[in-house]
């Protein structure tokens, strides 16, 4: 048998185009809200217009007297029926969060579900829920993380002390002693507000009874669909496999269709209850309340640097304003805990320290968002590493490059416990300086300066840990420790191939990645190749799209899988043939002898292997379908350095960008047009994260941008035309791919965050509070009253 | 007032006389009613763009239209850019060939928007492409492709 793979011309590393988005250009997607059963019941939710209340009374008799209405059920009707969501536990937790699917006694964020209404139609059902009076009984709301923990505050809930549904406290090394010793010690304070992963499809589901054989089937905006399972049948009493989940196409996840909520599992309950199909869809108004927020953090660092800028050590106190409960499964760990654990990313920091606190307010609770964490680490300590550099009068690019761990260095333990490995932190920052011509933008920057023109400029770099693998927590203590997931292939009767996981694509083009990594590995066509990710009655375990993993696990099982049914298909095609099996391969989907002197088509040897079975010994038909798991063991860093120059109008406070150079290490690639999509992306969301995107509540947890017309992201005006570079290095997993869904939004809110400060420092400004809104520009200026 | 109206309309060349809600709206009518769902509704507040639909030649948002409001008109979905013999319309093409969308949801206003852009100016510069799509958000890609994708359709002059 030969070895030699890729007689093809190798698919991997081309930007194929991918056939699974042609639906989507034509018009014939599925997503969720096109799903539509006869007979189907629609759903609304009544929610709390009050941040903090004791619920005195429900009273929906008006509403159930409503023609077309079916019911209205309340949170006390559930008690004791379904299991409500309990905060896992955690290493670190603080006080446990029960949150009823439909609120009992208290409501504790605007937006909270109280009760939902089933009636013939949508319009009905809103209708319905206007009749519903509640008898709210106001109480103290917690609206500052800051003012929550202390001991006078207000609690959100009871058993929570100071609010904290997390805590951490980690030391490393002797801060202390390096503070004391250092040649300079620079504090900051950073502050990042409130965000929504505003995916343009809002969350929705449609449940159904008795749907093919399942009990209950639930098509569900969803990306961890047999995660979704699972809890579906924990907390409805089912058995798991009387469960179907199903995601059907997907108008965006990036984290917030990560988690459970409550109101897909009410609706399971109606349509087991009913017996009817029920259909639920999140409107706008809903989805800005109703589905995680992201971020909110308040971060105080320091940093002890030698005299040449070399980091000695590092420590910071983090507040996240996490909301009203701990989110479903992630816990409320993941904004405090990451971002603090997270905070030294490509460098070497010898000695770290931090007290991170997620302290529970009377808010929409804060969930997974793109490169969790991270983004506002990093922008915090970019920040910091700008003021270190100005102290000392060294180059902000000569800083960086002096404490990033650099590849002769690895691999290297940070003082965070990480090991870096298989990383390209130097070569990115190389590579955007040199593409962007940084030295030219520093003397543009002086020319604008003494036009009177306020020009900024950043540089970040960071790393992102992907396709974490079971020794590599994503979220750190928590119960969660997903790190192995599975691939079928399955060559079907007529020699055609099905691959089929549960990694439901958001956008993300995995089937289309899936077919390049199979055809390359078997041989096999890519038209020949069609893959189902989406449906856990048709895929093998899988925990999902999320973290930046799904190319990597996918990836890796496809190569796992295709080496024992490559094994297979050989041997029954050598036999077939008639030689011995050393003496044959796979290419462009036929089995040919080396000499090419005889051949048959996979669909031949197929069809006979199925159909003709008796013809063929039973060893060398075992069946073409293998499933394979794949665990990477840890995870692989991706990197990047972008490269910023903004324009600051000082009159206005308008923040332009000007140039955007991008470098970034994503291990092998698969589809470089993919791959540009989703760092570019990437970057258009730290734009807004950057300069635009606040959810802003007012002082009693009222939110006060629930439309799109104030919560703004980027427009295409908004984002520049990106310079994007590679400075690729395979990882250590199989096939050297690494995730590059994440990282580019964290250095985007960091390269900019720098720039704006670069520009506002020319006079004498600075700012500590993102999104850099014209206002706070402007207050950073000293234009308008209130500093930075 | 009445609850429900008669309204003749043309979508996508075919001709339909129906009763429906006065409440409804063009975009509930195109999907519930024609179940014609690949138009898209991401705020129905107008605006997000991804319900944008061609009602007499000219882009509406089909969530702050009635559906009684296009009494007479002719209307174009996305389902309805294909050629009679079912080939991509050349933006359907581009944007496929430049890998303009991502998880897809934006595409029907995007396609729209930028089909009725070349037809008012068939040689747009990129600020024009960037300035005419501005009120259609797209979440995924940062618009670079898809304002790649426009132009790869301007230089080939077949605006359509």
């Amino acid at each position: 048998m030969s070895d030699t793979r890729f007689v093809n011309q190798r698919a991997v590393g081309t930007s194929v185009l991918p056939d699974e988005a042609i639906p989507l250009v034509e018009g014939f997607g599925r997503f969720l809200n096109d799903i539509q059963l006869p007979g189907t019941y629609h759903v609304a939710f009544l929610r709390s217009q009050h941040a903090h209340a004791r619920l005195r009374s429900v009273d929906a008799s008006k509403a159930r007297m409503l023609p077309g209405v079916i019911k209205v059920l309340t949170g006390s009707e559930l008690l004791g029926k379904v299991e409500p969501f309990r905060s896992m536990p955690n290493r670190f937790s603080g006080g446990e969060s029960v949150q009823h699917w439909l609120a009992v006694e208290k409501v504790r964020f605007c937006g909270e579900a109280i009760c939902a209404v089933v009636a013939e139609s949508r319009a009905i059902a809103e209708d319905a829920v206007e009749l519903i009076e509640v008898d709210y009984d106001p109480l103290p709301v917690v609206s500052d993380p800051r003012m929550g923990e202390k001991d006078d505050s207000a609690l959100v809930h009871d058993s929570c002390t100071n609010n904290y549904l997390i805590k951490r406290e980690y030391e490393r090394g002797d801060v202390d002693e390096a503070m004391k010793a250092a040649h300079l010690v620079v504090k900051r304070k950073f502050r990042i507000g409130r965000k929504q992963a505003l995916c343009l499809e809002s969350r929705g589901c449609v449940a159904a009874y008795r749907e093919s054989t399942f009990a209950l089937t639930v098509w569900m905006s969803h990306q961890l669909p047999y995660v979704v399972r699972h809890y579906l049948g924990k907390h409805l009493g089912l058995h798991e496999n009387e469960v179907r989940v199903i995601a059907p196409h997907t108008g965006g996840g990036f984290g917030q269709k990560a988690s459970i909520y409550p109101e897909e599992f009410v609706c399971a309950h109606l349509a087991l209850a009913l017996r009817r199909p029920v259909k639920w869809v999140e409107d706008r108004l809903e989805n800005m309340v109703a589905s995680t927020h992201a971020r909110d953090q308040y971060i105080e660092l320091q940093a002890a640097v030698d005299r040449e800028g070399h980091l000695l050590a590092l420590s910071s106190d983090i507040w996240v304003d996490v909301g009203a409960y701990s989110t479903y499964l992630w816990s409320a760990g993941m904004e405090p805990l990451q971002t603090a654990g997270l905070m030294p990313g490509p460098y070497k920091v010898p000695a770290l320290r931090y007290r991170t606190r997620g302290v529970a307010t009377n808010k929409t609770p804060v969930g997974p968002y793109r490169a969790v964490g991270r983004p506002s680490a990093s922008a915090s300590f970019e920040l910091l590493l700008d003021e270190v550099a100005r102290r000392l009068e060294i180059d902000p690019v000569e800083l960086r490059q002096r404490n990033l761990i650099a590849n002769e260095e690895m691999p290297y333990r940070n003082s965070n416990n990480l090991v870096h490995d298989h990383v390209n932190y130097v070569p990115c920052l190389k590579l955007s300086t040199s593409k962007g011509d940084y030295a030219k933008l520093r003397e543009e920057q002086k020319k604008a300066q003494a036009n009177g023109r306020l020009r900024g400029i950043g540089v970040s770099c960071f790393a992102e840990l992907t396709g974490l693998g079971t020794t590599t927590a994503v979220g750190p203590g928590t119960l969660l420790q997903p790190g192995r997931d599975a691939v079928t292939l399955r060559l079907e009767t007529s020699g055609v191939l099905t691959v089929a996981a549960a990694l439901p694509s958001q956008g993300q083009r995995i089937m289309t990645a899936m077919r390049q990594v199979a055809a390359d590995e078997l041989g096999i066509n890519l038209e020949d190749i069609t893959c189902i990710i989406n449906d856990t009655a048709t895929a093998p375990y899988g925990f999902g799209t999320f973290a930046s993993r799904t190319a990597v696990f996918g990836s890796g099982a496809v190569i796992k899988a295709a080496k024992e049914l490559r094994q297979r298909i050989l041997a029954c095609g050598a036999f077939l043939l008639g030689v011995p099996v050393e003496d044959v391969t796979i290419a462009n989907s036929v089995i040919h002898t080396l000499d090419r002197g005889k051949s048959i088509s996979l669909r031949e040897m197929a069809e006979k292997s199925y159909f003709s079975a008796k013809d063929i010994p039973e060893e060398l038909n075992p069946g073409f379908e293998v499933t394979s798991f794949y665990d990477p063991k840890r995870g692989s860093f991706a990197a990047g350095a972008h490269l910023v120059a903004v324009d600051v109008d000082p009159e206005t406070g308008e923040v332009k960008i000007v140039r955007y150079v991008a470098t970034e290490d994503v291990g092998t690639i698969i589809n470089p047009s993919v791959v540009e999509g989703q760092i570019i992306g990437g970057i258009a969301q730290g734009i807004g994260e950057a300069l635009l995107e606040e959810i802003v509540y007012d002082e009693q947890g009222q939110p006060r941008t629930v439309t799109l017309a104030d919560y703004l992201v980027p427009s295409a005006l908004d984002v520049p035309r990106i310079e994007l570079h590679h400075a690729n290095t395979p990882s250590a997993a199989l096939g050297g791919f690494k995730g590059c869904g994440e990282g580019s939004i964290i250095g985007a809110l960091s390269a900019i965050s720098c720039a704006v400060a670069d520009a506002l420092s020319q006079r004498g400004g600075d700012i500590h509070e993102f999104p850099a809104t014209p206002e706070r520009v402007l207050r950073g200026l000293g234009v308008l009253p209130g500093g930075a | 007032m009445a609850r429900e109206q008669r309204i003749q309309v043309t979508v996508n060349g075919r001709a339909y006389d129906k009763v429906v809600p006065v409440r409804l709206s063009l975009a509930d009518f195109i999907r519930e009613n024609l179940y014609l769902t690949g138009t898209h509704l991401g705020c129905e507040h107008g605006v997000c763009g991804a319900c944008t639909v061609l009602m007499n030649g000219r882009s509406v948002r089909s969530c702050l239209t009635l559906a009684v409001q296009a009494e007479g008109a002719e209307i174009v979905t996305i389902e309805g850019l294909r050629a009679e013999d079912g080939t991509r319309h050349p933006m359907q093409q581009a944007f496929h060939e430049n890998f303009a969308l991502q998880c897809g949801y934006c595409t029907p206003g995007m396609l729209i928007t930028a089909i009725e852009l070349l037809r008012e100016n068939p040689d747009p510069s990129e600020l024009e492409v960037r300035e005419a799509l501005s009120g259609n958000i797209c979440r995924c890609s940062g618009y670079q492709a898809i304002v790649n994708a426009v132009l790869a359709v301007a230089r080939q002059g077949a605006a359509g």
